[in-house]
């Protein structure tokens, strides 16, 4: 594991930055890619998104001037490209049918890369029913046991708002399965 | 924690239920770097340099141009000086041969 200085040094000089960018690429992408996946939930969503992550912070890669960490920036890229995506599907789905065999739950089910149970899945579609902070908050702070902090440093949103929305999310799913139980 | 995050724990775990193809992370960072475009795209600063130095270019023209119609020895100033001259002229010889405006009227028309 390379430390970030010595990274964020390597990717600000045009001759080392392109191996730099691999080796960062190398050290954060299965983290990365678990975040995603958690807000896209299918393997190929979440490749596509992650592919398009990376892309983006190549891209802006003359605007990170180092004064965050470097999973922190990442992070912020790959979750706006997922919220950007999940955006863009929800047009398409709901212009093209209200089927009920589409419910996030059904879906999954029927995924291959999904090894969770009926109770798993239904958690998941639970999550998916969020509004887009309260689901980013829970998402991170709940499988990632994130910081606030961090949180709030990634989406630029106060320490207290995140609480909030994460109290709020917490609240609505367990009323969820407790209207189950 | 709170009670309905240890409910949720507690009825639901927080394992992870996805899972990916085999060796799909083995692969996955010469996949991201076959990708990406040969040269990162340059910051905004650099992208916007041309139009900066245009821009101060302008301001330098514009600065230059104030500073010099505002000087007394500006042409705009000099006429201004001179009508300002006539005009006073014209006042005073009307106030010494006691002429109202309806005099210099009729003289211009050509009545005297």
């Amino acid at each position: 594991m390379i430390d970030d200085r010595l990274l964020i040094e390597q990717l600000s000089n045009p001759k080392t930055q392109r191996r730099a960018f691999e080796t960062m690429v190398r050290q954060y992408s299965e983290q990365l890619y678990w975040q995603i996946r958690r807000f896209v939930l299918s393997h190929d969503d979440a490749n596509d998104v992650l592919q398009n992550a990376f892309i983006k912070a190549w891209q802006g890669i003359g605007s990170f001037h180092g004064d965050s960490k470097l999973l922190t920036w990442l992070s912020r890229i790959a979750i706006n490209e997922s919220l950007d995506f999940l955006r863009r599907q929800k047009n398409i789905i709901t212009l093209s049918t209200d089927d009920e065999d589409l419910s996030v739950a059904n879906t999954l089910m029927a995924d291959d890369y999904f090894d969770g149970d009926e109770t798993e899945a239904q958690l998941q579609e639970a999550i998916a029913k969020l509004p887009e902070v309260q689901r980013t908050v829970f998402l991170l702070r709940y499988y990632d046991d994130m910081k606030y902090s961090d949180i709030s440093k990634m989406l630029g949103t106060s320490e207290g708002a995140l609480k909030a929305s994460y109290h709020i999310a917490v609240k609505k799913i367990s009323e969820f399965f407790k209207s189950h139980d | 924690m709170m009670n309905e995050e240890l409910y949720i724990k507690n009825r639901l775990g927080d394992r992870n239920p996805f899972r990916v193809p085999e060796g799909y992370f083995d692969s996955l960072t010469a996949e991201v770097m076959e990708k990406l475009p040969e040269e990162p795209r340059k910051g905004i600063l650099v992208r916007l340099r041309p139009w900066m130095y245009a821009a101060a270019c302008l301001v330098a023209v514009l600065f230059t141009a104030t500073l010099y119609l505002m000087s007394p020895e500006a042409p705009g100033q000099m006429a201004t000086a001179e009508t300002t001259t006539t005009d006073t002229y014209v006042e005073d010889v009307a106030d010494y041969v006691m002429a109202d405006n309806n005099d210099i009227y009729a003289c211009l028309a050509g009545d005297y």
